[in-house]
């Protein structure tokens, strides 16, 4: 009981802590943070290196792959540069035990240690490392979790097991016996405990042992899926990565050792295992070592040099999710930034591209087919994405200290994608409150209507006509909505949680409109009493507050 | 959704009935549109016997509006059902046309 129990409690810690390290890091990474790690991923050598030192830190190539799959779902970088950081992950979890013996329950601990006393010191109050430390939390809440699977095996009594199966064991038996217990305990820690029993016990000899270790290999890369939970799409596809990355090493290392066995029968040269167990000096633990850093490496080499058609066959067996083509922006380009001018026009052009597609967040009520909730979800996830990026484009931009010119521009356009941030998220607001009605009242019709109205005719406008059009249409409007809600309290005949709701839903659609109207009057090419620089922090301050 | 099509002095009157929905919003536009394309005087668009609008039948209306306003025409609206009337309302449509 206590087996399952721990095993229980590391995946539901494994899955918080990459909840929050996925989130975190989504804001964390500066547009620095990404270059630098873009650039050290960039050629796959150095891609393979990183992975390694990081499967030798983490100890897991299961939470390798996920991390860089929710780096890559946050565009931290791509899938074909991941490719060869999750290979070596693989490599650096096995590479670890034959040159260093670290505790890595100790490392988990003070890192879970450190991140606990910079919280209570109140450091994650700070704006710069909030996030930071909020993905530091997720990160070893993650390892924690890894921690307690991969210590769950040795409650069981693997002597014990040994004597039941050791006699059972036929090739195929102990394939299938390594990739089980591999997949359910999330790791090859038990399958290899049971392997070296077996040994140990004399119930198997090391070439009897070896399907058995080629099944929890495999079956170590497939528990990755499981653990990915929720990660779909371009996020999911290195999770397939670490699996190709296992089977390669699986079949490569089976032919050569059929070709052993065959050389071994006809020519009557020394058998594969007994090569081996040679090679690691008659230590039994150590040739264990060996077969399954042999495995990795045999499995990362070829999947980082032929790393495009891995994203290929990753890309067809996971493809990108709507909300991985919502996230990635059409325009802003990282080369453009030396070229402040240009570098503004394609700011620019994104900013209208999400203007443009403010409407798909919310409901058509007149339509059945229109967007299901899930995926004005997905759409609404991947429109924040991109103003993030835009947001940090920007602040490169004026990193690189452009003209005073092209400085007020940048800062009217991060002014502006602060206001269609604040839009985006007060939208969604809206859509969940009034998708929460089985049966939506005329009111909430009437307000959902009418704003899909304004947002369709705000993503339409072209020039200062329908602009000031728009700007009269999103005026005031807070007598009107005092009344209604007046209106509401007064009468019986909403029920108290329906009238909580309706009152939400009014308040949500003022904003809305407010914001709406801010965006306008930034949108006006003519400077007038309603613009009044909108590049203020003060103006940026007042969204926030409103 | 039905469209009567009468003169009243110098103005079209458009005597709309059923509902302003997505699939009923293109004829209508057309129809204001044709309208506003081959007359010179004002349009008023009767709405006594329309029980629902959306989003769709506000674009048809904002779009006719804009020719108008263009053409230096005018555009007015009546009879608006209490519903209705609360949909023009919220949306700020009631402060770009003119309603009776």
């Amino acid at each position: 009981m206590s087996v399952l129990a721990e095993l229980l409690a590391g995946l539901g810690l494994l899955f918080v802590g990459l909840s929050r390290l996925s989130s975190h890091l989504q804001h964390a990474t500066g547009w620095r943070a990404r270059q630098w790690i873009r650039r050290a991923t960039g050629a796959p050598l150095r891609g393979l290196v990183c992975g390694t030192l990081a499967g030798a830190a983490t100890q897991s190539s299961n939470a390798v792959a996920i991390i860089c799959g929710n780096l890559v779902r946050g565009g931290v970088f791509h899938t074909r540069d991941a490719i060869p950081v999750v290979a070596g992950g693989s490599v650096g979890t096995a590479a670890l035990v034959l040159v260093a013996a670290i505790d890595f329950r100790l490392l988990v601990f003070f890192a879970l240690a450190a991140v606990g006393f910079a919280i209570h010191l109140r450091l994650d109050r700070h704006p710069g490392w909030r996030d930071w430390i909020g993905a530091a939390l997720g990160l070893t809440l993650a390892l924690l979790g890894l921690v307690f699977i991969k210590q769950a095996p040795r409650a069981l009594d693997a002597a014990a097991m040994a004597t039941w199966i050791g006699p059972l064991l036929s090739p195929w038996l102990g394939f299938a016996i390594g990739l089980a217990l591999a997949v359910v305990s999330q790791s090859s820690s038990a399958p290899t405990l049971l392997v070296l029993a077996l040994l140990q016990a004399h119930l198997l000899d090391l070439s009897a042992a070896f399907p058995l270790v080629l099944g929890a290999n495999l079956g170590s890369g497939l528990s990755a899926l499981l653990a990915a939970g929720g990660l779909e799409g371009t996020g999911r596809q290195l999770c397939h990565v670490h699996v190709l990355v296992k089977a390669v090493g699986c079949l490569l290392v089976a032919a050569l050792w059929a070709v052993g066995l065959v050389s071994a029968r006809l020519w009557g040269s020394a058998e594969p295992a007994d090569l081996l167990q040679a090679a690691a000096g008659g230590n039994i633990a150590l040739a264990v070592s060996v077969l399954f850093l042999t495995l990795q490496l045999a499995g990362a080499l070829p999947v980082t040099l032929a790393r495009g058609a891995a994203e290929r066959l990753a890309s067809r067996l996971s493809p990108p999710s709507l909300e991985d083509g919502a996230s990635r922006p059409r325009y802003i380009d990282t080369r453009a930034l030396d070229a402040p001018a240009s570098a503004l026009d394609l700011s620019q052009r994104e900013i209208q591209r999400l203007v443009s597609l403010l409407p798909t967040l919310l409901p058509d009520l007149d339509q059945s087919d229109a967007a299901t909730p899930g995926e004005r979800l997905a759409l609404w996830r991947g429109a924040g994405a991109v103003v993030r990026d835009v947001d940090l484009f920007l602040v490169a931009l004026m990193g690189r200290g452009p003209g005073p010119e092209e400085l007020a521009v940048a800062l009217r356009q991060q002014a502006l994608v602060e206001m269609i941030r604040a839009l985006q998220d007060t939208l969604h607001d809206f859509s969940e409150v009034v998708e929460s009605f089985d049966a939506l009242p005329p009111l909430g019709f009437n307000l959902s209507e009418s704003l899909r109205t304004l947002v369709l005719s705000l993503a339409d406008a072209e020039g200062a006509e329908d602009l000031s059009v728009l700007a009269a249409l999103t005026a005031d409007r807070s007598t009107l909505l005092h009344r209604i809600r007046q209106s509401l309290l007064g009468t019986q005949a909403e029920a108290g949680d329906e009238m909580r709701r309706l009152l939400l839903a009014t308040t949500l659609f003022e904003r809305a409109v407010w914001l709406m109207h801010r965006i306008v009057v930034a949108l006006h090419p003519v400077e007038n009493d309603d613009n009044p620089g909108l590049s203020s922090g003060a103006e940026r301050n007042e969204v926030h507050a409103h | 959704m039905h469209i009567e099509r009468d003169l009243v002095g110098g103005d079209v009157l458009l005597k709309v009935a059923g509902r302003l929905d997505t699939p009923n919003a293109k004829p209508f536009e057309a129809s204001l549109m044709e309208v506003v394309s081959t007359t010179g005087g004002g349009i008023v668009v009767n709405l006594a016997g329309v029980d629902y609008v959306s989003s769709s039948g506000l674009r048809a209306l904002l779009v006719a509006g804009k020719a108008m306003r263009t053409a230096k025409r005018r555009l007015a609206l009546e009879a608006l059902q209490p519903q209705i009337r609360e949909v023009f309302d919220i949306s700020g449509f009631s402060t770009l046309f003119e309603i009776s």
